[in-house]
């Protein structure tokens, strides 16, 4: 290659990585589907948004599933990879961050669970996958009594499953809908988000009644 | 059912409710604070089911680091070429479009290049919607440039570095750096965008100085307040008055509290360098932050009459918005009334 094309092909990339800039602008009020829809067709500019939109979430998720980070990076970076090969064959998605959050966590599966061992088996093994904090902002905290019902609570979430943490934190931590909830825990139905999510709520509650009733 | 018979389970079940907390937008929080202006009574169990949310977190908080961030990146667009050297005709392959072009032939290590040059224009893409202000001074003069409240500027230093400088805020430099230091003084919020060199650029807040290569960050630091030191991209170090230092990584923010005892945090970008990009953020702010925020803001004065409930906090997020329509939405939720006279806003709670 001579000099000349070379540089003229620098020019072009950067007024291209400068329509970057330009794209947040574009896509930020499109509905996921028209932006999927462009990915698919090939736009680098909307790969380039969901990129720029979901890797962070993407990771912090995965890191509730792995404590081997560099594992995570190599199962984020298989996922898009996959999904830039596949362009042009893509199905419809509704919201790109769930159905991203399930082919993550199915890709986490299935690089560390050779035995193919079933999603529930797999969990058993691993009980502190999704744990949760749950912590109030320091303004709260000065209330009377407030740090003690802070433990009880966290204890109440201890005792959740694991998939019920999961959920829990879908809902709560990442705001997902239960429609959302339902893609990206691999559910065929958005009833099951509901149940878990409502199964969840009752054991807690049952546990901080008999906790409170204990003390009495 | 009806939301006004709601009770605390029915809210922290609802996914409507639930996205008003996490991710409120123009319709949602529409929707929510006429409703409360319309059930005040319901205010103190909205108000718990919001904390209940909020409460719940992730407990592994490991950030996804820049490094990783460029690193993934440019492994995916690598996979990507080496995929269509072994399989020419993909489908990819007979796209068209000029974009297309580009990313096929162009080298990896050419990818990795702009790379860099992307970064740089993420960080300063905000910088673009800005007019440039030109500096014309006599020689090693210092620079003196503020804003009165209601007033925000952005300003071009000699080495390339752009400085958004907010409301009621002021920022001192010389016309041209020196051969081994870059220092502006600072009081007030600015957010800096530094350009990557040798010459260390120091930040002098007060008795602080916060020192960076190249990076992008905000300092915040109001007359009787913390100094607060939130890092975007880059690191940053900080030498407290007590002469110990403290580094900072991305997505960090550093308190110094006005006596010198300090912590370090996380922090929301939109919540602290939201104003940049004309984010008005309320979170969960207190009457005071609320009405000392307004003031900034729009350079009005206001004053408050009568009886404020001293727990009462406001959260809500703008974009470009009048102050009237702001005025609106905080009483909408609270019940209080509000009066403009020019300058002058009247907060009164009836209750």
């Amino acid at each position: 290659m001579n000099h000349n094309p070379k540089l003229q092909n620098i020019e072009h990339s950067t007024s291209y990585l400068l329509r970057h800039s330009e794209s947040i602008k574009v896509y930020e009020s499109k509905p996921d589907v028209d932006i999927w829809n462009a990915f698919n067709k090939g736009d680098e500019i909307a790969f380039n948004y969901i990129y720029r939109m979901y890797v962070k979430v993407l990771f912090k998720y995965g890191c509730q599933m792995s404590r081997d980070h560099n594992h995570i990076q190599d199962c984020i970076q298989n996922i898009f990879i996959d999904l830039r090969r596949k362009r042009g064959q893509l199905n419809e998605v509704q919201s790109i961050k769930a159905y991203l959050f399930k082919i993550l966590y199915r890709e986490l599966i299935r690089k560390s669970n050779k035995s193919k061992e079933t999603v529930h088996q797999y969990h058993e093994k691993i009980p502190d996958n999704f744990s949760i904090e749950f912590s109030q902002e320091t303004k709260l905290i000065q209330q009377e009594n407030a740090q003690e019902k802070i433990e009880r609570i966290q204890g109440a979430i201890n005792k959740l499953t694991c998939r019920q943490r999961q959920a829990i934190l879908l809902f709560y931590e990442e705001g997902m809908t239960y429609k959302e909830i339902s893609v990206a825990m691999d559910f065929s139905e958005v009833k099951s988000a509901r149940k878990v999510i409502y199964r969840a709520l009752d054991t807690m509650k049952a546990l901080l009644q008999a906790k409170s009733e204990n003390e009495v | 059912m009806k939301y006004k018979d709601y009770d605390i389970a029915h809210f922290i079940t609802d996914e409507f409710f639930i996205q008003w907390i996490k991710n409120p937008t123009e319709n949602n929080s529409h929707f929510w604070e006429k409703w409360m202006g319309q059930h005040p009574e319901k205010r103190p169990l909205v108000t718990e089911a919001a904390n209940l949310i909020r409460s719940v977190k992730y407990a592994d908080n490991t950030e996804f680091t820049d490094r990783m961030y460029v690193e993934t990146f440019e492994n995916i667009l690598k996979a990507d070429n080496h995929f269509r050297q072994l399989n020419p005709i993909s489908p990819i392959k007979t796209s068209t479009t000029p974009t297309k072009k580009v990313n096929s032939f162009f080298p990896v290590r050419g990818i990795a290049a702009s790379l860099l040059v992307l970064f740089c224009l993420w960080a300063q893409y905000e910088a673009f919607n800005y007019k440039s202000e030109s500096v014309e001074i006599p020689e090693i003069a210092m620079i003196t440039r503020s804003n009165p409240a209601g007033q925000k500027s952005s300003i071009d230093l000699p080495d390339g570095s752009r400085i958004h400088l907010n409301a009621n805020s002021e920022i001192e430099f010389p016309q041209e750096f020196s051969n081994d230091i870059r220092l502006v003084s600072l009081t007030g919020e600015a957010f800096f965008e530094i350009e990557k060199e040798n010459r260390p650029f120091i930040v002098q807040s007060g008795e602080t100085k916060i020192q960076v290569l190249g990076t992008s960050f905000n300092v915040k630091k109001m007359e009787n307040e913390s100094l607060y030191v939130a890092l975007v991209t880059g690191k940053v170090s900080v030498d407290t008055q007590d002469g110990s230092q403290m580094t900072l990584d991305p997505n960090e923010m550093l308190v110094i509290e006005e006596g010198g005892k300090f912590q370090k945090t996380g922090f929301d970008p939109k919540e602290v360098i939201g104003w940049k990009d004309n984010y008005l953020v309320f979170k969960t702010s207190s009457l005071p932050e609320v009405r000392r925020k307004l003031e900034q803001w729009y350079g009005v004065n206001i004053e408050l009459k009568g009886h404020f409930d001293e727990n009462w906090t406001y959260s809500g997020i703008y974009k470009d918005e009048m102050l009237e329509n702001v005025l609106r939405g905080i009483c909408l939720t609270s019940g209080m009334k509000y009066k403009i006279n020019k300058k002058q806003i009247i907060l009164t709670n009836p209750k």
